[in-house]
């Protein structure tokens, strides 16, 4: 007993003059700044190596030309850029796919007339995001007042409410080809009797597929807008409610004096959030649609990728940039409240 | 559509308009009741829009392939149009595993998940802990810029990645130095691990972040004092006590990545399991090769949708309590 004691005792021994042990006493003497840091370089090298140089060489490629794989090629600056805005870049985009839609104006109403909104890449991804975040605050906002109430069954209700948020993209796209494929969506029968959507060919046609995948957006991140609305309200404290009682409001004055106001702060994040996610769209298009059929931003990027590096490039640095805007709001939020 | 019925039953009910408005108005009975019909319509209307379309691919699933085709849903007795299995063909759920090697897919997806999970777990435990409980310069500007990160479009990273898993050189931007030569990574799990945890790696560092910063110090400092190292009470006290933070984490990184589509779908060159193609693949190669088997592409879905609902029916708490934790920290 006493000698395998021992033996122990003395392995323990070796091994605490061991390298290991070197480096945790090492690890052990730094300050806290240096011990920080050093926690940290994990992510430093990984977000480094997978979101900071790809962001940085993508700038870089965006003006060179040349196709994947190759070095750069001829440097043409800021050309582009300039191609994309001023509609020279349109032939080089897929399909009848234009960056910036024609706008004209004339005296009658509604005095700006936009063209062809439908193919423009940069309008059809910020309709898309304006759209369905609109419809998703509204709904999410009707479901988070039912799951704030206590009744019986309300944790199988928040099950299927969330269960939607929870499933694969490819899978919701599937689900919504399904249901208004015009061979088997019933759906396509009805709604293009009514002229929502085209008869034929409905998930080829730009303006239907626009509305359709747009639907299957809202269908899916409902979900998140309403948990995070939903959390905004069990925030509030109960007891206002009360004393708006004895104050004779009526639930509609209760609603519109304490819940709104109080729920805001909550909802103004949990619009940002859906905004920066949603003008990233492009696998619910690409399982439902197609990208040329509704030519989202991210869509153009993985298009064009292959056969014009730069003119990709120059595409997603200004996805990036669309979405750098809305960021910077919420960094002036966050910088407001003192992170 | 069940529920523009039970709308048109709502407000038939009072009979004659004018005075079931006026009960209304001035029987606060009355309004309880009809406060708690509209609370059940709209808990209605949302458990139909949510769930119908799961419904819908359950019908198409059971329904013989060709009598999909002829596509006529009204119901035999009252004639009215409603989608409903027509036949009963459970064999689908067999086929879908017979036409494609589906299960391979699957599992692919599997591996994938369940390895970036302890890849941003391990990770975000350690900046969750510097985060939460030490105090730094740059603190603030750090988190900041791992948010910052976290917003930007994948396809704003897509082509140098693409670029360098192809196995063509690293290049430092704008010196136009050439580091090293990755090897060929595409088809392999690697391409996709990589983005993968660094896409959902700052969303898990907020939610650790907020779990480890509610642990008391006194506890940390007993562990310290009986001579544990600092990675030790980490370790040893802050981790296991911030379990269901832990559990939250894991279940939403396993969630997302399972879910993932734009680097799944680029990354795995063909929708094929030996390259190691994910979900994704599995599912878009009923949609792109058996265009017109829409009752496997439905049971494919359900069987890929199944691991999914299981994990939120049993870790629901988790997944509120995580995003809301993440999005509105603090």
């Amino acid at each position: 007993m006493s000698t395998e004691q021992r033996g122990s005792e003395a392995g323990r021994e070796s091994q605490r003059s061991g390298p290991i042990v070197a480096v945790t006493r090492w690890i052990e003497n730094l300050g806290e700044t240096a011990f920080a840091y050093l926690l940290l370089t994990p992510i430093f090298v990984l977000l480094g190596a997978i979101a900071l140089y790809p962001l940085l060489r993508t700038f870089e490629l965006s003006m060179y030309t040349g196709i994947l794989g190759e070095g750069e090629q001829e440097f043409i600056g800021l050309q582009h850029y300039v191609d994309l805005f001023t509609g020279d870049a349109n032939p080089d985009l897929p399909g009848s796919v234009i960056f910036l839609p024609g706008i004209s104006t004339d005296g009658s109403f509604p005095f700006v007339h936009v063209e062809n909104w439908v193919r423009s890449t940069l309008l059809v991804t910020l309709l898309f995001a304006v759209i369905s975040v609109f419809f998703e605050t509204i709904i999410g906002f009707g479901q988070a007042l039912v799951l704030d109430k206590e009744f019986r069954g309300r944790r199988w209700v928040r099950a299927a409410i969330i269960i939607p948020w929870a499933i694969p993209l490819v899978i919701q796209g599937m689900i919504f080809y399904l249901m208004f494929h015009p061979s088997t969506g019933f759906l396509t029968q009805y709604l293009s009797s009514w002229g929502i959507v085209a008869s034929t060919n409905t998930l080829n046609d730009p303006t239907s597929a626009f509305l359709i995948v747009t639907v299957a957006d809202i269908w899916k991140t409902t979900a998140f807008m309403a948990l995070l609305i939903l959390a905004g309200l069990q925030s509030i404290d109960r007891s206002l409610y009360d004393v708006a009682k004895v104050a004779g409001a009526s639930r509609w004055q209760q609603f519109r004096l304490i819940t709104f106001p109080l729920v805001l702060p909550a909802l103004g994040i949990a619009v940002l959030f859906r905004v920066i996610d949603s003008m990233r769209i492009y696998g619910l298009i690409d399982s439902v649609s197609s990208c040329t059929t509704v030519p989202s931003l991210s869509c153009m990027v993985v298009e064009t990728f292959y056969s014009s590096r730069g003119l990709a490039s120059a595409v997603a640095f200004v996805t990036a940039g669309v979405i750098g805007i809305v960021v910077s709001v919420v960094i002036y939020q966050q910088y407001k409240e003192g992170i | 559509m069940a529920t523009t019925t039970e709308r048109d039953d709502d407000t038939s009910e009072g009979g004659p308009l004018e005075s079931w408005t006026n009960g209304v108005l001035k029987d606060e009975a009355k309004r309880q009741r009809l406060y708690r019909a509209l609370f059940w319509t709209a808990c209605g209307f949302f458990l139909v829009t949510t769930l119908f379309p799961f419904y819908w691919l359950l019908v198409l699933a059971l329904t013989p392939n060709n009598r999909i085709l002829t596509g006529d849903w009204s119901l035999p007795v009252i004639g009215v149009e409603f989608p409903h299995p027509q036949g009963f063909n459970p064999v689908a759920f067999v086929e879908v595993f017979q036409v494609v090697p589906f299960h391979y897919f699957v599992f692919n997806s599997f591996v994938l998940a369940t390895t970036t999970t302890i890849i941003v777990l391990v990770i975000a435990t350690l900046a969750g802990y510097v985060f939460g409980r030490l105090e730094f310069p740059g603190r603030g500007a750090l988190m900041l810029g791992i948010l910052v990160i976290s917003y930007f479009p994948p396809a704003a990273f897509l082509i140098p990645l693409f670029d360098a898993f192809l196995g063509n050189p690293v290049v430092v931007p704008f010196l136009g130095i050439e580091l090293f030569s990755p090897p060929r990574l595409v088809n392999t799990p690697g391409s996709m691990i990589m983005p993968f945890s660094a896409l959902f790696l700052p969303l898990a560092i907020f939610i650790l972040t907020t779990f480890y910063a509610q642990i008391p110090d006194g506890l940390e400092d007993a562990a310290r004092v009986e001579g544990t190292t600092r990675l030790g009470a980490l370790v040893r006290v802050i981790m296991p006590l911030s379990a269901p933070g832990i559990a939250t984490a894991a279940v939403l990184t396993f969630i997302s990545v399972y879910n993932e589509y734009f680097f799944s779908s680029i990354m795995a060159l063909e929708n094929n399991p030996e390259n190691w193609s994910p979900l994704v693949g599995g599912i878009l190669s009923y949609q792109t090769q058996y265009t017109t088997d829409f009752n496997l592409m439905a049971a494919a879905s359900i069987v890929g949708v199944l691991p999914v609902v299981i994990l939120v029916i049993i870790a629901q708490e988790r997944i509120v309590s995580g995003l809301t934790a993440g999005a509105l920290k603090e």
